[in-house]
């Protein structure tokens, strides 16, 4: 009998829920007899772990069947054995010194991805310069070793950042190569570069937008995103001098002033 | 793509890329291929940050991009597979191979390209050469060709290979002028349904010919020199190397046969002696080449050519060899096979055989260390007798019956053993109903398997909680040592090295020590369930293979 059972290769699903594919054995041969046909529903419901135990054998065997569990089993069950300790030896420990150091090495890499963090413990001036450093470190990242060399060919044109920065520095070349390398040499931030970081980041997103506008229709949020950027910048460059317009007294509002107080002399 | 293996790979993810990335990757990991507008809405993160980490999955491997389902026309769709992210558990095997085979040099390149994903063999090499420069003695570099030699080594064992070349996705001019000409020609852009091998490029393992002459540099302290080697750089970057878009990737399926016949090779040695295991590891050997990595046995090779191939400091003679050959048949785990008697007798390596027997091993000694050694007899019991009812799994396993029935039932609700039911009536009476136990090896690894995977995820949680814990404590310390090597650097007096030390308190260096030590004991812990993640894959992996 049991060497006929060895023989029924297909697995037997429990009797108790309907619907269920079964073989069929008889009192003294086994033959193969398709009773009923599966239902996919029953079927999907005999998941992993979900196996119920009807204890039929129990029943018939007399005993009491186990008490049911009600709640779900402890986050921590104590067990009965405990586990082996780790191998330790020379091997282990490379291995582990070789995890640790990969680790340590890729949060420093640049494919390591930190969104902004924005620190709003109080609003600070330096914040409106800081972000767009922060985007600029965001954004100059570029598959390769490093941004010159980067490989754009092998990567689908929708996820290009940067496409043609390497001619728009040199169109304005001529207005921007001087200040640079004076600026990094003297080490101080002065409003000119200031002023060219937000050029560069108005041009960034200028051509940006306007790749986008060339390819499909990207969301109205990134769009609204970048007009908020170039509305703030806009304000510099609307005379497109050397001078933030905010700072510019252009003396309107001198002698409207002193109309109240005609004692004092006029200087 | 089970909830275990995501929530791995997110963890996994999130370790080594960062928490943009792990949105990223998770996104794609559940709901399949997408594009690039619906990642950026349903992630909700802004353009840029998703252009980027899609940049990185894709150079990294663990995302592959592909024209729309609906043809050429379409936006072209992302795909994240579980299985290159799990890997990223095995990189310090990985490393640990190429170095204990190809020794320093190996071990760099293999963890450069790790670290990168896709290089060009020129800047690995460079990077290489400068990082074993720093690691030699004053004045001593190392040469740019040693470590290209070493380079050509690994590609022609195929442990490296090239990134296949890519049907041109909206790019017409992919197959870039300057590569080598001898590179296939790939039709452009016909629809694949499959993303081609690696394989299936003829010139996947060509190394090409590269010009790099040059030593590898040593990083100067001072800052002068550092402003003068960036200035030099910037000079010196656009010069080509004659091997622009070509990157190399690492064959991790190569590095997976490795450690498989390591494995059989170790499990050997561990059953029978060291000389039986030499004659394995040279019948291994020698069918490197020959074998094809689904196969289920090596190429039969005869006793002559065994003996022949032996290595000189084995000198056993051939009556003996022939007595070991005829040991290792007879041997139930059954690794080595008889396939014919020429030349002596036609010997196998059963490589699907083995692994199947090394994956019983393994689920024989997980029931034996959760539930006792009595239950692993009933277990062992069961795999060889295949179907027993309750009354005879009593008898063989010697056990008394009371402690029979608790230790099957034990196994039946964790999942370790089926009940199979066989009725004699169609009304299912019990009384006339064969109960009988059994244990399928194939659904019960796999279900291992996903234990695995959740334990790894756990053991990576808790040692990101216990970091977050000591935050505060970690930071400290670190400052503390970052004033402490400066003050050195600067060439401090000895009080003051020790005032600054007892800034940490020593109940504080107590906690750090057992942090530290726990730190190190789960992180090794992950180590030791990826070896069983390992076999347990290739087991399932060859059953696939051979149905």
């Amino acid at each position: 009998m049991l060497t006929a059972a060895n023989r029924a290769t297909t697995r037997c699903w429990r009797s108790a829920s309907p619907g269920v594919q079964v073989w069929r054995c008889s009192g003294s041969a086994l033959t193969a007899e398709r009773i009923c046909v599966t239902h996919p529903s029953a079927m999907a419901a005999h998941g992993r772990g979900q196996r119920t135990l009807s204890f039929t054998m129990e029943t018939v065997k007399g005993d009491a069947p186990p008490p049911s569990v009600q709640q779900p089993t402890p986050v921590f069950p104590v067990m009965e054995q405990k586990p082996l300790p780790l191998t330790g030896g020379e091997e282990a420990e490379y291995l582990l010194a070789l995890k640790q150091d990969f680790r340590g090495a890729m949060r420093s890499l640049p494919c390591f991805i930190q969104p902004l963090v924005t620190n709003r413990d109080v609003e600070r001036y330096s914040d409106k310069y800081n972000r767009s450093e922060q985007m600029d470190k965001l954004l100059d990242w570029a598959p390769g070793e490093a941004p010159p060399t980067a490989d754009w060919k092998r990567f689908p044109r929708e996820l290009r950042v940067h496409v043609r920065k390497p001619a728009r520095d040199s169109v304005s070349a001529a207005v921007q190569s001087p200040p640079p390398p004076q600026m990094k040499k003297k080490g101080v931030k002065d409003k000119e570069e200031v002023l060219l970081k937000l050029e560069s980041l108005e041009k960034k997103e200028e051509q940006e937008t306007s790749e986008d506008e060339e390819g499909e229709t990207k969301k109205k949020q990134e769009e609204e995103e970048a007009e908020g950027e170039e509305e703030y910048d806009e304000e510099e460059f609307e005379e497109e001098t050397d001078y933030i317009m905010s700072y510019f007294d252009n003396g309107e509002d001198f002698g409207g002033d002193s109309d109240d107080n005609m004692d004092e002399a006029i200087y | 793509m089970t909830a275990q293996e995501v929530r791995l790979c997110g963890l996994l993810l999130q370790e080594h890329f960062g928490e943009v990335v792990e949105k990223v990757g998770t996104h794609l990991l559940k709901s399949g291929a997408q594009n690039l507008r619906t990642i950026i809405h349903e992630t909700g993160l802004s353009v840029d940050l998703v252009k980027k980490s899609l940049c990185v999955l894709v150079q990294h491997g663990a995302t592959t991009f592909s024209s729309g389902r609906k043809g050429p026309g379409s936006p072209t769709e992302y795909h994240t597979s579980c299985d290159r992210i799990l890997r990223i558990l095995r990189y310090p095997r990985y490393i640990y191979t190429a170095k204990t085979l190809y020794g320093d040099t190996g071990e760099l390149i293999i963890e450069e390209l790790l670290q990168r994903g896709h290089t060009t063999m020129s800047s690995t090499v460079k990077t290489v050469a400068d990082r074993l420069t720093q690691n030699m003695a004053e004045g001593r570099t190392m040469d740019y060709t040693e470590v290209s030699l070493t380079f050509s080594k690994l590609v022609e064992t195929h442990f490296l290979q090239r990134c296949p070349p890519l049907p041109g996705v909206g790019n017409k001019d992919s197959s870039a002028p300057s590569e080598t000409p001898a590179t296939p020609g790939t039709p452009a852009a016909p629809v694949n349904t499959a993303p081609p091998t690696p394989e299936s490029f003829p010139e996947c393992y060509k190394v090409p010919s590269v010009t790099l002459i040059g030593r590898g540099k040593r990083q100067l302290a001072s800052e002068d020199g550092e402003e003068q080697r960036s200035a030099k750089r910037a000079k010196m970057d656009p010069e080509t190397h004659g091997d622009e878009g070509i990157y190399w990737q690492v064959n991790f399926e190569r590095f997976h046969l490795h450690f498989r016949d390591q494995t059989i090779i170790s499990a050997v040695a561990n059953k029978l002696d060291q000389t039986s295991s030499e004659i394995v590891r040279t019948m291994l050997r020698m069918s490197e080449v020959t074998t094809s990595p689904m196969a289920t046995c090596t190429k039969p090779l005869s006793a002559n050519e065994i003996f022949r191939s032996l290595p000189p400091s084995y000198n056993i003679l051939r009556p003996i060899l022939d007595q070991y050959l005829t040991l290792l048949v007879d041997d139930p785990m059954e690794f080595v096979g008889k396939a014919g008697e020429s030349g002596g007798g036609m010997f196998v390596v059963n490589l699907h055989r083995a692994l199947a027997n090394l994956a019983r091993a393994t689920l024989e000694s997980v029931v034996q260390e959760r539930f006792g050694s009595r239950s692993a007899r009933i277990f062992r019991l069961l795999l060889r007798k295949r179907h027993l009812e309750q009354k005879q799994v009593e008898d063989f396993a010697m056990i008394p019956a009371k402690e029979a029935k608790d230790m099957l039932y034990t196994l039946l609700s964790q999942n370790l053993v089926q009940l199979q039911e066989i009725p004699k009536t169609p009304d299912y009476a019990p009384s006339r109903t064969f109960y009988l136990y059994t244990v399928n090896q194939l659904p019960t690894a796999r279900m291992l398997l996903q234990n695995c995977y959740k334990t790894v995820a756990n053991l990576i949680e808790r040692r990101l909680f216990e970091t977050k814990e000591s935050k505060r404590l970690l930071e400290k310390s670190q400052r503390i040592e970052a004033i402490l090597a400066s003050l050195q650097a600067s060439g401090a007096e000895p009080e003051q090295l020790t005032e600054v030390e007892e800034m940490i308190t020593a109940p504080e260096k107590q906690q750090l020590d057992t942090l530290r030590l726990h730190i190190n004991k789960l992180d090794s812990a992950e180590n030791q369930v990826d070896e069983t993640i390992f076999l347990l894959e290739s087991y399932i992996n060859s059953t696939n293979a051979s149905s």
